[in-house]
């Protein structure tokens, strides 16, 4: 089988390996590695990886279906992952899921049609204390309103 | 040895036995769901919770070692609140399609629902539903049933050795599942409808056969191979309709491998060869009477050079007594048993994977060996005819140069076309019997079900083919 992922990756990997006590702890940040590569991760690629860290491809799709920082389909070029959990929530986090809702005609889960944004529920990003807060790529926004937000998404090309 | 009090009864145990153990040996029921003796302790369905004196909160009984003078109580108000409170959450999401499921009358779930659940139900709410992908040609899976106990996923894990069922998603969406409804991997997928606790995983080969509470059990051993698993026929109305495995911790533990699951199916072939029937010429085997067929057997064989085949999937009693018809009415014919091309003596057998299976596909091989019957390996130069003895399992050689076959026993009608006459013997299910399996342990089994058709016991057989002689050749 061809290798889909590239050379800086398995030597990525090969960096890593030290640090752990045995090669099944690399699953977390390989994934986290070809995630970085493709943007997400297709069935093939964890099977490679399954191959790589010698465990069955279904325990990868276990652990990368149990995190929501994996990607199990293609998203946008900005991946919001705005917080519905209880502080968020009760500091107006649902208002800002129906704003982004209505403002780019998707539903939570979707990529809109020009592949420019993915709107997702994240469960706690752990910033309570500076509600409501969204994860937009690997960047946090906190305190933020429904202005606020819209400041945000128009400064995006 | 350490002694504990359960419900206020003195109990004794070995260090390290845990609590559910314990209480089942002096016959208290505590239920689990997730907790499986061969399997490791995950203690997460709660159902186990006991009271212990002197502890704050209810412990589960399968993850917690008993201990000398532990006072416990598994019958108590908490208890059986707690017990009460799991029912209620664990069917919150289960269909309660109980009638329609084949599972029922033997489920956990339904059990432990009548024994420790209430009778009626507090939640209104939509029930959580899957989409089931297919999972291969021996399980069926239906995910709405699932408690989520992860029995099966330790199975693949720690017993069949590939971790192919996994739980994918989390929290309500948890889904217990192979990849993209890949096929089960595993040679022994069978394990999993019988480890499940609900009718999640059932088999394809049982599904909607029958309901379980008409079979009637009877215990035998697998002819499947040399390993001679325990295992359980069910049958009703002379019908085998499942084999399931027997513990027993010696040889097989809790499992069974699904090629000696499913091997009773040969027994109600359509192909099998059900009554006595003789080579028609051209037109292929003929149907024809017992007398009638001994006669053809015995006529084909004057003057011609015959050699004795024998199955190792034969029972010591039936080789017995084949031994002293040869002395008596076939004496000087030389006898050889056969069974799995290419393993023609015990010391050629093996284990074929690091579980069960062994590569000796017939059971009896070790016991044939004991009664100083040489393997085949080719036909002797003269020997022009083969009388061949055969049980369901053993694969018949080669022969060349043999031109008149006589078979005795199971065969089925396109292995056999060219025989001379076959008198239809019985399968492991319809006879009792003793064979040694590989480590030349003696094991006794009953049968199950009366021979089908027309087929007879082989000391039957001998006896009508001794007899034919006597009365003139037309008895």
């Amino acid at each position: 089988m061809a290798k889909l992922l590239s050379e800086n990756f398995y030597k990525e990997m090969g960096k890593l390996e030290p640090r752990y006590p045995s090669k099944v702890a690399l699953l977390l940040p390989a994934l986290h590695e070809a995630q970085k590569e493709t943007g997400w991760l297709p069935p093939e690629i964890m099977e490679e990886i399954g191959t790589y860290i010698g465990i069955h491809p279904a325990q990868v799709r276990e652990v990368a279906s149990f995190y929501t920082m994996y990607n199990l389909k293609p998203v946008g070029k900005y991946h919001l992952k705005i917080c519905t959990n209880v502080a968020c929530c009760l500091r107006g986090s649902e208002e800002l899921v129906d704003h982004c809702k209505k403002k780019f005609g998707i539903e939570l889960g979707e990529t809109t049609p020009d592949k420019k944004f993915t709107l997702m529920e994240e469960e706690c990003l752990g910033a309570c204390g500076t509600a409501p807060a969204m994860m937009l790529n690997d960047d946090y926004h906190e305190n933020l309103t429904v202005q606020g937000l819209d400041k945000i998404l128009d400064g995006l090309k | 040895m350490p002694k504990c009090i359960i419900d206020g009864r003195e109990v004794e145990f070995k260090p390290g036995q845990n609590l559910v153990e314990v209480a089942a040996s002096v016959g208290i029921e505590i239920p689990v769901f997730c907790y499986h003796p061969g399997l490791t302790v995950v203690a997460q369905c709660r159902m186990c919770a006991i009271e212990i004196e002197k502890m704050p909160k209810l412990q589960t009984a399968c993850s917690t070692p008993a201990a000398e003078g532990m006072v416990v109580k598994t019958k108590s108000d908490r208890v059986k609140q707690n017990q009460k409170s799991v029912m209620e959450f664990l069917l919150i999401n289960h269909p309660l399609d109980c009638p329609i499921c084949d599972k029922s009358g033997e489920c956990d779930l339904q059990d432990n629902s009548y024994k420790y659940g209430d009778s009626y139900m507090r939640t209104t709410e939509e029930r959580r539903t899957y989409m089931d992908l297919d999972m291969g040609p021996v399980i069926q899976k239906s995910m709405n049933r699932c408690i989520h106990c992860t029995r099966c996923i330790r199975f693949g894990q720690e017993i069949a050795g590939i971790h192919e069922m996994v739980a994918v998603q989390r929290g309500n969406n948890t889904e217990i599942t192979t990849i993209d409804g890949r096929p089960l991997e595993t040679d022994y997928a069978g394990n999993y409808s019988d480890i499940c606790p609900t009718g999640s995983l059932t088999l394809k080969d049982f599904r909607f056969k029958k309901r379980v509470w008409y079979l009637k059990k009877t215990p035998t051993v697998c002819e499947g191979c040399s390993r001679g698993c325990n295992m359980e026929i069910q049958q009703d109305a002379n019908t085998v309709y499942r084999c399931v495995p027997r513990t027993n911790m010696e040889i097989n533990k809790y499992w069974l491998c699904d090629e000696g699951r499913f091997n009773y199916q040969y027994i109600h072939d359509a192909a099998r060869v059900l009554n006595p029937a003789v080579s028609g010429g051209t037109a292929g085997l003929q149907m024809t009477e017992w007398s009638q067929a001994v006669v053809a057997a015995r006529s084909s064989l004057d003057g011609k050079k015959p050699m004795v085949l024998v199955g190792s999937d034969l029972t010591q009693e039936e080789v017995q007594a084949l031994q002293q018809f040869l002395n008596k009415h076939l004496s000087g014919t030389p006898i050889f048993h056969f069974g799995t091309p290419g393993v023609t003596s015990t010391q050629k057998d093996g284990a074929a994977d690091p579980i069960l299976k062994r590569k000796s596909k017939t059971a009896n091989l070790n016991g044939l060996e004991k009664l100083g019957i040489k393997g085949f390996e080719s036909v002797p130069s003269g020997v022009n005819a083969a009388i061949i003895f055969r049980g369901g399992r053993a694969v018949v050689p080669e022969l060349k140069g043999v031109g008149t076959k006589v078979g005795v026993g199971v065969f089925n009608k396109p292995d056999a076309e060219d025989f001379h006459a076959i008198l239809p013997g019985t399968s492991f299910a319809e006879k009792d019997g003793t064979i040694f399996n590989f480590e030349g342990r003696e094991q006794k089994f009953k049968r199950a079900i009366l021979p089908q058709g027309q087929s007879k016991n082989l000391p039957e057989i001998l006896m009508l083919w001794a007899n034919s002689g006597a009365v003139g050749g037309a008895a």
